[in-house]
């Protein structure tokens, strides 16, 4: 077995004195896709807001391509330094910008050349699909096209780290099958290190072998 | 029984129901205490001496020079005074929402009360402080801009907690938190900020008190001269028409700006961004230190100093216990009423499905921004006549509906922002279960609205105890209110007199409503 690309040692964040995420290790290789799977309250949300750094972890390590970012009960690296696209549950899509707006904040925010950005943007759009409604604000668009946009705002920074919390969990199952098929080709094709959030058993097994079952906080299976 | 019941189902798509009945009872009595005085009114301006049609009143508004000059100072004191309180209340917001501060509960109340205590007081204290400086246009600027800006403060607060945590951290995991404050969390507060300034815009053009003090002359000075002393119903009140055009373009700004969420305060569970980089801390401690002391201690202690001793404060009191005990009364009174009367009309228009609900909207705004003086006029109009309602008219009474008249439409909309909040689904789902309207209502819907229903009872308690524009217009002789009585003393009293009935008023405004905070909280604690 490779090295890993994620590596989380003995991770554990306490809320009000319960540890919702108890002691978890999980070793993720380069361009591998995982599925973490449980109920809620499992802790998987948490586990995932914890690698991206927005949570502070109360013991255990986090480290990223070799990077120690979080480590003794403290966050090392900022999210923003982390290198990580996150696609929310509720996908969090700021009603203030368009679809453009949303990907230039984020290249903007890595200090990225202008005449650069334009282009990463169109090629961001072709990928996920999302070039007919550029222009427009979210609450324009559709259950399915936000999702396509809150996937190119999590890809356009060219993240080494590709977090997905119960991305779908809004959408019908036509919907769902589609985008999941188009999820998998892209994953392919980008070789990206993939963590993705399900209750649904069917959704973890669609999209990858790896399946990680987690349960009161502690990985079950999969380790 | 089941035969009851579903003949009581068949009657309810008959005859009219309860609902019905209810909300259109309401409605008439709504449009009855704070329609028709201003209705009545605009058509008194449009009517020439000698009874028939006449725009006189306001072609001499567009061409008399000295119009225009009230115009200019109006327009200039609403848009100062809303920059000057916007400029202090909103940085203090965005801290209370945002920075890790302790004893945060504390100078939050400390903060509010010069909201809580009567422009007019402030005015006052203003004029102990800065001398003749205070008599003019920019002083009452500074100090309609103190009066207000916690209401900047509390909407810049409100929408910096209503943003979503999760709009923040999905910046976070791009950009530095500097960015995000600025790209992020202060676009998307923005519009709420800019409807409080709107708002407050408002409050500042159709206030009589303050510049009435400082003998500032704009409309709502004019109108109270030209009824008062020259007898001119119709001259006072195309001069109100102005600050209503002027009030009504705020309202559609504000409405557009941000829309259904104007008034409601749902607090987010996560805060996604605390600004605890940098200087903010220390610089959030200063600042709301610093406002804390200019603007409430200051002013306060002045009052105090001015008052003289403990004695003197004493039997200035008792002299005006008459006018304190009715301005308590009278205010509770009115507050109670126009409350009662909002919560049918808020549910009305929170449950309407039409598009007309924003044009109900602005008609609401339309009537609380009428200024004091003008509903005055109008109901000494529709009251002072030789039968029942010269009764009313020669009674306290007079002052509860001028209250009712004044407040009702802003706790109205206050109470609209309240019911939106429950889900249809909580009526339907009682009305499922076999449950009459009234029933549901009183049940349901009125246990949820508690929150909304003290907010808008405290908000009507302190515009009431503080009127000054009606009240000093329809109070019956003998009949006086301490606010109208201290503005009637101000021109021969010996300034301790006049201090003392002003700390008066903060106290017996302050205390309750202290006591009320504390309450809250403690039983928030218990839950």
């Amino acid at each position: 077995m490779s090295e890993a690309f994620l590596r989380l040692v003995g991770l554990t964040k306490r809320f009000g004195g319960r540890a919702v995420v108890d002691r978890v290790s999980l070793e993720v290789t380069e361009g591998e896709v995982v599925a973490l799977l449980g109920p809620s309250g499992s802790g998987k949300t948490t586990t995932l807001r914890l690698t991206a750094g927005l949570e502070t972890p109360d013991a255990g390590e986090i480290s990223i391509g070799g990077e120690m970012v979080a480590a003794d009960g403290r966050n090392i690296v900022p999210p923003h330094l982390r290198g990580i696209g996150f696609v929310f549950q509720d996908l969090a899509l700021w009603p203030h910008l368009t679809v453009e707006g949303h990907l230039d904040f984020v290249l903007a925010s890595a200090r990225t050349p202008k005449r650069k950005r334009k282009a990463r943007i169109a090629e961001t759009l072709r990928i996920a699909r999302a070039e007919s409604f550029a222009r427009r604000y979210p609450a324009q668009l559709s259950g399915g096209e936000q999702q396509r946009v809150a996937l190119a705002r999590a890809l356009v920074g060219n993240p080494r780290l590709l977090l997905l919390d119960e991305p779908m969990a809004h959408l019908d199952a036509q919907l769902k099958t589609g985008l999941l098929e188009e999820l998998k080709s892209l994953q392919q094709r980008l070789n990206l290190t993939t963590v993705y959030i399900t209750h649904d058993r069917a959704e973890a097994e669609a999209l990858t072998p790896r399946i990680v079952m987690m349960e009161a906080g502690r990985i079950i299976s999969g380790q | 029984m089941k035969n009851a019941a579903v003949a009581r189902y068949q009657n309810h798509f008959q005859s009219p129901s309860p609902r019905a009945i209810a909300l259109f009872l309401a409605a008439v009595m709504f449009i009855a205490i704070c329609a028709l005085p201003a209705i009545s009114m605009f058509g008194v301006s449009l009517t020439g001496p000698d009874g028939g049609l006449s725009i006189d009143n306001y072609r001499r508004l567009l061409t008399e020079r000295r119009q225009h000059q009230l115009l200019l100072n109006s327009v200039l004191l609403g848009a100062g005074a809303s920059i000057f309180a916007t400029m202090i209340g909103a940085p203090l917001g965005l801290l209370l929402a945002r920075v890790h501060l302790r004893g945060k509960a504390w100078r939050r109340l400390a903060l509010v009360v010069p909201l809580i205590t009567p422009p007019y007081v402030l005015a006052l204290a203003w004029t102990w402080m800065a001398g003749s400086f205070a008599y003019s246009l920019t002083g009452a600027i500074v100090v309609l801009g103190v009066s207000f800006y916690p209401l900047a403060m509390l909407a810049a607060e409100a929408a910096a907690r209503r943003v979503d945590a999760g709009l923040e951290e999905a910046a976070l995991l791009v950009a530095a938190p500097r960015r995000v404050f600025a790209k992020i969390t202060l676009p998307l507060i923005a519009p709420a900020v800019a409807a409080a300034a709107l708002v407050i815009f408002a409050l500042a053009i159709s206030e009589f008190g303050v510049p009435g003090l400082l003998r500032v002359n704009v409309f709502t000075t004019e109108v109270f001269t030209a009824f008062a002393a020259l007898y001119d119903f119709g001259a006072a009140t195309a001069l109100s028409l102005p600050l209503l055009v002027a009030t009504m373009m705020a309202a559609i700004a504000a409405r557009l700006l941000i829309g259904e969420q104007m008034l409601t305060g749902r607090r987010g569970s996560r805060v996604g961004l605390s600004l605890n980089f940098g200087g903010w801390q220390a610089a959030s401690v200063a600042l709301s230190l610093a406002v804390i002391a200019l603007c409430v201690v200051l002013p306060v202690g002045v009052i105090a100093r001015e008052a003289g001793g403990i004695r003197l404060i004493a039997s200035s009191i008792k002299e005006s216990s008459d006018a304190i005990i009715n301005s308590f009364a009278l205010a509770g009174a009115g507050a109670t009423l126009a409350v009662a009367l909002a919560v049918f009309i808020g549910y009305w228009r929170a449950r309407m499905r039409t598009r007309w609900g924003a044009l109900v909207d602005l008609a609401l705004i339309a009537l609380f921004a009428v200024p004091g003086t003008v509903t005055g006029i109008g109901l000494i109009g529709l009251w002072n006549h030789a039968d029942w309602r010269g009764e009313i008219y020669a009674s306290p009474l007079i002052i509860v509906i001028a209250y009712v008249s004044r407040f009702a439409p802003v706790a109205a909309l206050l109470l609209a922002a309240s019911v939106r909040q429950i889900p249809v689904a909580f009526e339907e789902a009682a009305v499922i279960a076999g449950a009459s309207w009234l029933r549901t209502f009183g049940r349901i819907v009125l246990p949820q609205m508690f929150a909304g229903i003290s907010a808008a009872w405290v908000i009507s308690f302190i515009f009431a105890i503080g009127e000054i524009g009606a009240t000093a217009l329809v109070a019956p002789p003998g009949e006086s209110t301490l606010p109208v009585r201290v503005y009637t003393l101000v021109a021969n009293t010996p300034a301790s007199n006049l201090a003392a009935l002003a700390l008066a008023q903060v106290i017996i405004v302050f205390l309750p409503l202290a006591l009320l905070a504390l309450f809250v909280r403690r039983s928030e604690g218990a839950k």
